[in-house]
């Protein structure tokens, strides 16, 4: 009590050299408190309950009441807006099924995109050439625009007639100015590139972290075994980047489903709906027409869907993981 | 030192003056959509309320008008709404069907010097439902047509006089549309997609939408029955097929603009002077001044077949439904929404783009310098179809329709299936009513 703790010099090192000791213990402490654990959890626990049990609870709540806010009823109809999402005719399974289907398109077309292109753009700026630190920042520096700088951007230069790859495609001979916004099938072409363009960065970073974690002597042992360029990337570079394309894969295809600014600035869904995404339908369902009952139905919906999607994503890769580890 | 004393004994006596008469202050809250250009006319506007009522003090909160719809229904539920709100007309009607909105009552609306009878009868309207007043009009706008003078004179016409029917418009596109090789529509080896001037393109979807909803009200069109109807969409009838047509048709058929125009190149184009025309809001004003071009503003065209009708779109004070409403507040709400709509505010109010909301403004010899004075007798014609039920679900179903009949769907077919897509809404929109 009184010595020789009030004496750092002699307890410092006692402590320091007690550490050790703990660390390579195997089991877990057994002296704390038996809820000093959940007292740790309890942070997250309280907002994971508060901003994601809660509200999905009560969109289950919303979804099988006919809800309005500001009346003191609220009556029960059951699966009636799910059933809607199942019937073929009404508006709700005609247009939450087109708009899925758009959102779905996305997703398959930008995923890999983003993917290979980050991966690229990665290994191209892995070499220590001049100037690398620049070209990292000019490709990460899109992602710190907001969506609606970006849409902007990209609807400009995409534009029928006036844009500047039209007014470059009237100036070039034999080439005609393309109507993007207009055409269906060629609106998607300016919400691509852009989104391509937009976020790239984040997954190139990834990998370039990724690729710096690879120990040389794994190089140096394939060069060994006689690998070229391309042996080296297929047995060594790839399998090593294992977890971050799982982990970028994952990530890419959530965002990509939840898709909706860009088709909202630049084409507004059109021409004739091909562009609108399944998250400006149900927007649109619950802040255009009010309809909060129909939207919490198809959100839900949707987010089924989503873990599905994610869930076979996982599952898959986790596979490929497995055997690249074998 | 003895000065910093005295100083901070002065500063004291002032904050107890002012915390004085803060007690006897009504204190008020106020949210409105106008974050633009109109915002510091606006913020100007409540700091002059605030300055010549002493007894109401104004808290004006500028929300962009999405979020703003958003977050009404939600605050009137949880009884923190503001007390006064501006609503546009897209959406006045639907708040007011689901009970968010509450009644200004005759003897309110004497007591705050607001006469309907003083406003455009359309704009009056929107804010009235089942004869129970709901809302005052603060602001509106029209679609107009911008017309590039240096082309008129090109083209041999008077930059003075622009078209203001149909047959005038088809004369004046003809003149003003020409090809690579000077050839007019009609001539013969015109050749559409080598346009180097032309007359205009319709737009699609919203401003294609609006420009079709105006040459259809022109046609007589009702787009949406009569409550005792259920609100039957009925925009199908042969009259706004008609109309419909006759602007799929200034594209694909006289080829007076590109077919494949959207709203952004449209406005390029006439800022570029391609286009020799374009239908747009009043909004477009200052956009079109900063590109240095010698153009009018006119009326939009009446290219319909029965009347003078043009698209025109509105705000209005409302009081949102409180869960324990204070008489006091209530009155500070309306002397607020009384001052704020005289004659004198809206005068002001239309330097901000606006235009007036009563004919005495619009005759004044004040607004004369205006730019928009010459709409004037547009305005008192002006149908300003808008403000019934569900416009939403009405609207989106009318856009979509327009849009697939300018992408080559036949037009009576595009239009019965935006009728039954509206009908299906609306029947969605009738239920969920409280």
């Amino acid at each position: 009590m009184s010595g020789p703790s009030t004496d750092t010099a002699v307890v410092a090192p006692a402590a320091a050299a007690s550490r050790p000791a703990r660390r390579s213990r195997l089991r877990p402490r057994v002296d704390g408190h038996p809820l000093e654990p959940y007292l740790y959890l309890l942070p997250h626990a309280v907002l994971f309950l508060v901003f994601v049990v809660y509200p999905v609870g009560f969109a289950i709540y919303v979804s099988l009441h006919r809800w309005n806010i500001l009346s003191d009823q609220q009556p029960f109809v059951g699966a009636e807006f799910y059933t809607r999402l199942l019937t073929p005719g009404t508006p709700q399974f005609t247009f939450f099924w087109k708009t899925m289907g758009n959102t779905a398109l996305f997703t398959v077309i930008t995923t890999p995109l983003l993917i290979v292109c980050a991966l690229g753009l990665a290994l191209l700026l892995h070499r220590p050439i001049p100037g690398r630190s620049f070209f990292r920042a000019v490709f990460f520096l899109p992602t710190i625009l907001s969506v609606s700088v970006m849409g902007l951007l990209w609807k400009w230069m995409f534009e029928n007639r006036t844009g500047l790859i039209n007014v470059l495609l009237d100036m070039l001979p034999f080439t005609e100015p393309v109507a993007f916004l207009t055409t269906i099938g060629l609106a998607w072409v300016p919400i691509i590139v852009g989104t391509v363009w937009w976020t790239v960065g984040f997954n190139m970073v990834l990998y370039s972290a990724a690729l710096a974690a690879i120990p040389q002597a794994y190089y140096e042992a394939a060069a060994i075994d006689g690998a070229g360029a391309w042996a080296k990337f297929r047995y060594v570079t790839w399998p090593q980047l294992n977890p971050v394309t799982l982990f970028a894969t994952v990530t890419t295809t959530i965002a990509s489903f939840q898709l909706f600014g860009q088709p909202h600035v630049m084409t507004a869904g059109g021409p004739l709906r091909t562009t609108q995404s399944v998250m400006m339908f149900i927007t649109e369902e619950a802040f255009t027409r009010f309809q909060f009952s129909s939207a919490a139905a198809m959100s839900l919906m949707f987010g089924a869907l989503l873990l599905v999607v994610t869930g076979f994503q996982f599952r898959l890769t986790l596979r490929d993981l497995g055997r690249g580890r074998a | 030192m003895k000065e910093l004393r005295t100083r901070l004994i002065a500063a004291i006596v002032a904050g107890l003056a002012l915390g004085g008469t803060a007690l006897a202050q009504v204190e008020i809250t106020y949210w409105h959509g106008f974050t633009g250009p109109d915002l510091p006319v606006m913020e100007e506007l409540v700091a002059e309320f605030n300055a010549t009522h002493p007894d109401i003090h104004v808290t004006a909160q500028a929300i962009a008008w999405g979020p703003l719809f958003q977050q009404l229904e939600p605050a009137v539920a949880a009884g923190q709404a503001p007390d006064v709100v501006a609503l546009n007309e897209d959406v006045i009607t639907g708040f007011i069907l689901r009970g968010a909105v509450a009644e200004m009552t005759p003897d309110m609306l004497a007591a705050a010097g607001v006469e309907g009878e003083r406003f455009f009868p359309s704009l009056w309207e929107t804010g009235v439902v089942d004869g129970k007043v709901y809302g005052v009009p603060i602001h509106s706008v029209m679609l107009v047509m911008y017309y590039n003078k240096d082309l008129f004179e090109e083209a041999g016409l008077d930059p003075d006089d622009p078209p203001s029917n149909r047959e005038e418009f088809l004369e004046a596109a003809t003149a003003l549309t020409v090809d690579a090789n000077g050839n007019h529509p009609g001539d013969p080896g015109f050749d559409p997609s080598s346009l180097q001037r032309y007359a205009v393109g319709i737009p699609t979807p919203w401003m294609g939408g609006t420009i079709a909803y105006a040459v259809a009200a022109q046609n007589g069109v009702t787009f949406v029955g009569s409550a005792d109807e259920g609100y039957a969409p009925t925009f199908d009838s042969e009259a706004a097929q008609e109309a419909v047509q006759f602007l799929v048709d200034i594209g694909s058929e006289h080829h007076f603009g590109p077919a494949d125009a959207t709203e952004g190149s449209e406005i390029d184009a006439f800022r570029q002077g391609v286009a020799a025309m374009n239908f747009n809001g009043v909004w477009m004003l200052s956009q079109y001044r900063d590109a240095g071009l010698d153009f009018g503003v006119a009326a939009f065209p009446q290219l319909g077949t029965e009347r003078y009708a043009t698209w025109g779109g509105s705000s209005h004070l409302v009081l949102p439904v409180q869960r324990n409403p204070d008489p006091a507040k209530v009155e500070a709400a309306m002397t607020f929404i009384g001052w704020m709509t005289q004659p004198e505010q809206n005068l002001k109010w239309t330097t901000a783009g606006g235009l007036p909301t009563q004919p005495e403004v619009a005759s004044s010899p004040e607004y004369a310098e205006n730019p928009m004075a010459s709409l004037s007798d547009a305005m008192a014609n002006t149908y300003v179809l808008t403000g019934f039920p569900f416009l939403a679900q009405f609207r989106g179903a009318w856009d979509a329709a327009f849009e697939a009949a300018l992408h080559g769907t036949a037009v009576d077919q595009a239009l019965s299936q935006g009728v039954s897509e509206a009908a299906a809404a609306i029947q969605e929109g009738l239920l969920s009513l409280p």
